[in-house]
């Protein structure tokens, strides 16, 4: 008896695997889905929806892309979803916010962490920027520091939450010019935080440049600073933190990508690696992208994980003083 | 009067088509109990995507339209709101539809959220400015005081007893803070996996109406059919128009109200007809009749619910910033073409901006007309026998619950509240404050919370929350509030018995 | 009024006092205290209009509810149970669509005033289920997209 359930398991083992490799060779064969943790018409779902409308395409997958939204907690609900219930079929995808989902996992209280989940490509880097009402008298991020160091802890200032990025850009301007903020953690994420600025409710704020850009164009805000390396090609006027005299390196700056849950078959990551980076370049998207003011910045697999890397340690350091 | 030039738009042959599909379709989708405006609106995008702007936008404007009209459906003929825009309406259009009177209440649904509409969208197109002004004077300490002021409403609501109403409404308070906190991101009272993100509102609204209804329909058993079947009265058209007009009041009322409160960027579209209802019953001489099957009530609450279509857009149209998460969504329609909302939009894209605008005010108009033509086909719906519609709401609950962010999770929440809501209603207890406490229990919260950390950077909290003319009002009226409930309550407390109240419940059961 | 609503009440409000406990008494003692500070006064209210409910049904001076009689307790267990088993268990191990015909059939059946033993009523019920499931397969997985858990049988 023993003999014929180890037979007919070893058969069983055999058809499944069989039918696996037969899988991954014409993988994709039904239409996919990408998890966003956010909502839908926020940033990250907007250009998801952009990024993967070519997916159906016969150079791209061949199979559309749909995009679901499991949004809460700032991405905490979608992610602890996607590590702990998602299938690793490969046809479950995933779309990550760099730094928040480190930073959370770093803050603890969640069942993710970087090494829950393979990157798949970057399609976009939407650094934060310091943003003052139209009519602030603020002109430069030195007006923004004297003030605060005349009035420890009274600059009030906006952003998306706490462990997002905005966040972490506000504790490295407290840590590089040596003063003590105000950081109003919005609850209605980027888009609550932009409107407690232009409505005067706080003094200033962190935003992402996207919405940032926008809101300048309709003539609401100032942009002071950009909490990256180089200037913006959306912002070519705006000088970058560093510039202006304060240590601020590209911690902040919310990459966005695709990855799949960890256990997914290596040759349908390998698949994916090769052909998701080819479709963000596609010339539509990156019209649609630009119409919308979203900052592109396609990376590959093996750039993706460096950059992972390089975050989860800086980002442990920062978060190391709380 | 920039406006009319640009009504040509609206009228060529492609464009009207999608206005009447938009119109169609989202009447239908939201009359689906489970389906939300902001999913049909979602569901939409894609298809803007080949459109040209103006076109996709008309489609997208029809169909945000008349889901919230839609929604109305569903309320009075099944008790089951589309969305929570329809709370109020399910108060008194379920007791007309029981009476036989459905056709009534959805054409005086319809007509009420035409006129509420359409003055809605006539604000928008001529007051914009000013209304943006007013959109951004709420910060955090004058949403607060909102929020408590839709606390002093839960007690009067729908309940013949003030306790248990109040009860109802701090169960939901206390739903809304499981999960991870917005701000702090702390986790809290998560008992099972299923609610870690939180309870959603969306499936929690589903199961708390539908579920007990599937239940009552149960308790009735394999009774005969003919025993009870509803009849459905035919109601001529041309009665309701006049009957709305006649009730000047609540129409006034609740387009005022829906105008007022749905300009708010966060809070409006969600509470702005249970505010209306609550209102028109205070300023109303008959007042007694509120929930009984009142016309008043369902004129109030349907004509404020569309009203605040138009002023919800303002905050996005104006600032680029999004007030709900349909204008969210919306906001992702006009990028996707390359448009950004400001306050230069209507100088840049005009013929978009127009159009769009103008096909909301068609729109409500083909709403109007498509509802009223179906008014008397839908209310049949009382005719379906009990089992078939039993099986066929609780399949509805159950998708609907899990489409809204494809999560299992949502579906075993709606179960879970719907089973225990039906118990709690055989014992006073209802739905409607428990779901007010549900939404309000965020927004008083987190604008708690910032405004006194904003207050503790500047000045204090005293003076933040207790100052300067906005607040003092919102306080003025909080206090006016509760006085007048209390006073009623004492009043109607002292020419009630207990078999009086007893003969109420059993008339409303 | 009868004994049964009186106990009924008594019952159902004390659950709801129970829960209200509950609710305080995590509030008041889990961290971080400042996440829960509004907790704290909702369930402060809570638990003073839950102990007073609970007084009230106690001293049998409840107005209103009219609980449940023993013929509606009857009639509602069956349905109940199905419609439990569907959504806690069914709907995911059988997959949405399956497992909703399934239980779309069973309710309309138990539910029928139309004599079981009636052949015409049965091709009645089998045909409006399969109505059923073209509408909510051409709403839900056609027009809405809705990626539903994978089905058991397709």
């Amino acid at each position: 008896m023993k003999n014929l359930i180890a037979a007919a398991s070893i058969a069983l083992m055999g058809l499944t695997g069989a039918a696996a490799a037969d899988g991954h060779a014409n993988y994709p064969e039904r239409p996919m889905m990408l998890m966003v943790s956010y909502g839908a018409g926020g940033a990250t779902d907007f250009q998801a929806r952009i990024v993967t409308m070519t997916a159906g395409n016969d150079d791209a997958l061949g199979m559309p892309i749909a995009i679901i939204n499991k949004p809460g907690a700032g991405g905490r609900v979608g992610w602890n979803w996607f590590a702990t219930q998602a299938e690793a079929d490969g046809y479950t995808l995933g779309a990550y916010n760099i730094p928040h989902f480190i930073a959370q996992s770093i803050e603890g209280g969640v069942e993710y962490g970087a090494d829950s989940f393979e990157p798949i490509a970057n399609w976009g880097a939407d650094p934060a920027v310091f943003v003052v009402a139209a009519d602030s008298p603020f002109n430069s991020m030195a007006d923004v520091v004297n003030y605060a160091k005349e009035n420890p802890g009274g600059l009030t200032f906006s952003g998306a939450g706490l462990f997002v990025g905005h966040h972490i850009a506000a504790l490295q301007l407290e840590k590089a010019a040596g003063v003590k903020l105000a950081y109003i953690p919005n609850s209605k994420g980027g888009a609550g935080a932009m409107k407690a600025v232009i409505a005067g409710e706080v003094l200033g704020g962190v935003n992402n440049l996207s919405d940032a850009f926008r809101a300048r164009e309709a003539g609401n805000v100032k942009i002071l600073g950009v909490f990256d390396l180089e200037r913006n090609d959306f912002l070519p006027d705006v000088p970058t933190m560093m510039e202006q005299g304060y240590d601020i390196d590209n911690a902040s700056v919310n990459f966005r990508g695709v990855m799949v849950p960890k256990g997914t078959p290596q040759p349908i990551i390998d698949k994916l690696a090769e052909i998701v980076p080819t479709m963000f370049a596609n010339g539509r998207v990156a019209g649609k992208m630009k119409a919308g003011g979203s900052p592109m910045h396609i990376m590959n697999r093996a750039e993706v994980q460096e950059m992972w890397a390089a975050r989860e340690k800086t980002l442990k350091e920062l978060l190391a003083g709380l | 009067m920039e406006f009319i030039y640009y009504f040509g738009d609206v009228f060529t042959p492609f464009n009207f088509m999608l206005l009447l599909l938009g119109t169609v379709g989202g009447l239908i989708l939201g009359a689906t109990p489970g389906l939300s405006p902001t999913m049909a609106v979602a569901l939409l995008i894609p298809f803007t995507f080949r459109l040209e702007p103006a076109s996709g936008l008309i489609l997208l404007g029809a169909a945000y339209t008349s889901t919230v009209a839609g929604g109305a459906v569903s309320a009075i003929l099944l008790k089951i709101p589309g969305a929570p825009a329809n709370i109020a309406t399910t108060l008194d259009g379920h007791t007309m539809a029981k009476k036989g009177e459905g056709a009534r209440a959805l054409q005086l649904s319809f007509i009420a959220s035409a006129v509420g509409g359409v003055f809605g969208v006539l604000l928008l197109i001529f007051l914009t400015p000013l209304l943006a002004q007013w959109a951004l004077a709420f910060g955090p300490s004058h949403l607060f005081w909102l929020a408590i002021l839709g606390v002093t409403i839960i007690g009067s609501l729908d309940s013949s007893s003030v306790v248990k109403g109040l009860l109802s409404g701090c169960i939901g308070l206390w739903l809304a803070t499981i999960g991870f906190d917005d701000i702090m991101g702390a986790q809290r009272f998560i008992f099972h996996s299923s609610v870690s993100g939180g309870i959603n509102v969306i499936p929690a609204l589903i199961g708390l109406f539908a579920i007990p209804q599937v239940i009552t329909m149960f308790a009735k058993g394999r009774a005969r059919l003919d025993a009870e079947v509803l009849s459905v009265e035919k109601h001529p058209i041309s009665k309701a128009f006049r009957e709305v007009f006649n009730r000047f009041r609540a129409l006034s009322i609740g387009t005022i109200t829906g105008s007022i409160i749905g300009l708010i960027p966060g809070v409006g579209g969600q509470i702005a007809g249970l505010v209306a209802y609550d209102q028109a019953k205070k300023m109303s001489p008959e007042r007694g009749k509120f929930g009984t099957g009142h016309s008043e009530g369902v004129i109030a609450a349907e004509s404020a619910n569309n009203a605040m279509v138009g002023p919800s857009l303002v905050p996005l149209l104006t600032l680029s910033i999004p007030g709900s998460p349909t204008a969210a969504v919306l906001l992702g329609g006009l990028l996707i073409h390359g448009i950004f909302p400001g306050s230069d939009l209507f100088d840049n894209y005009p013929e978009v901006a127009w159009t769009f605008i103008n096909s909301m005010l068609i729109g409500q108009i083909l709403m109007c007309i498509f509802g009223l033509y179906i008014a008397g086909l839908a209310a049949r719906v009382a005719q379906v026998p009990n089992n078939v519609m039993a099986a066929v709401v609780l399949g509805l609950a159950v998708f609907g619950s899990y489409s809204v962010q494809n999560s299992m999770g949502d579906v075993y929440i709606m179960m879970a509240l719907g089973t225990g809501m039906f118990f709690l209603e055989r014992f006073g207890f209802s739905a409607a404050p428990l779901v007010l406490g549900l939404i309000l229990g965020p927004i008083a919260e987190a604008n708690f919370i910032q405004g006194s950390m904003i207050a503790n950077a500047t000045s204090s909290i005293g003076s933040y929350f207790f100052t300067g003319p906005l607040n003092l009002l919102l306080i003025g009226i909080v206090v006016a509030s509760v006085a007048y409930s209390g006073w009623m309550e004492l009043r109607s407390r002292r020419y009630t018995t207990k078999d009086d109240a007893v003969a109420k419940e059993e008339a409303l059961s | 009024m009868t004994d049964l609503p009186r106990n009924q009440h008594i019952i159902a409000s004390g659950l709801v006092a129970a829960v209200g406990v509950t609710v305080a008494y995590i509030s008041y003692t889990a961290q971080p205290a400042a996440a829960f500070l509004f907790p704290r006064i909702i369930s402060t209210v809570f638990v003073v209009l839950a102990l007073w409910t609970f007084g009230k049904a106690l001293l049998g001076r409840t107005k209103v509810g009219n609980g449940l009689s023993a013929t509606a307790i009857r009639n509602i267990l069956p349905g109940l149970v199905v419609a439990l088993v569907y959504v806690f268990w069914a709907a995911q191990t059988l997959g949405f669509y399956t497992a909703s015909t399934i239980t779309f059939f069973i309710l309309v059946t138990l539910y029928d005033p139309a004599p079981h033993g009636e052949v015409k009523s049965w091709v009645r019920r089998i045909i409006i289920t399969a109505g059923f499931l073209a509408v909510m397969y051409g709403l839900f997985a056609m027009l809405l997209n809705v990626f539903t858990p994978r089905e058991i049988f397709f």
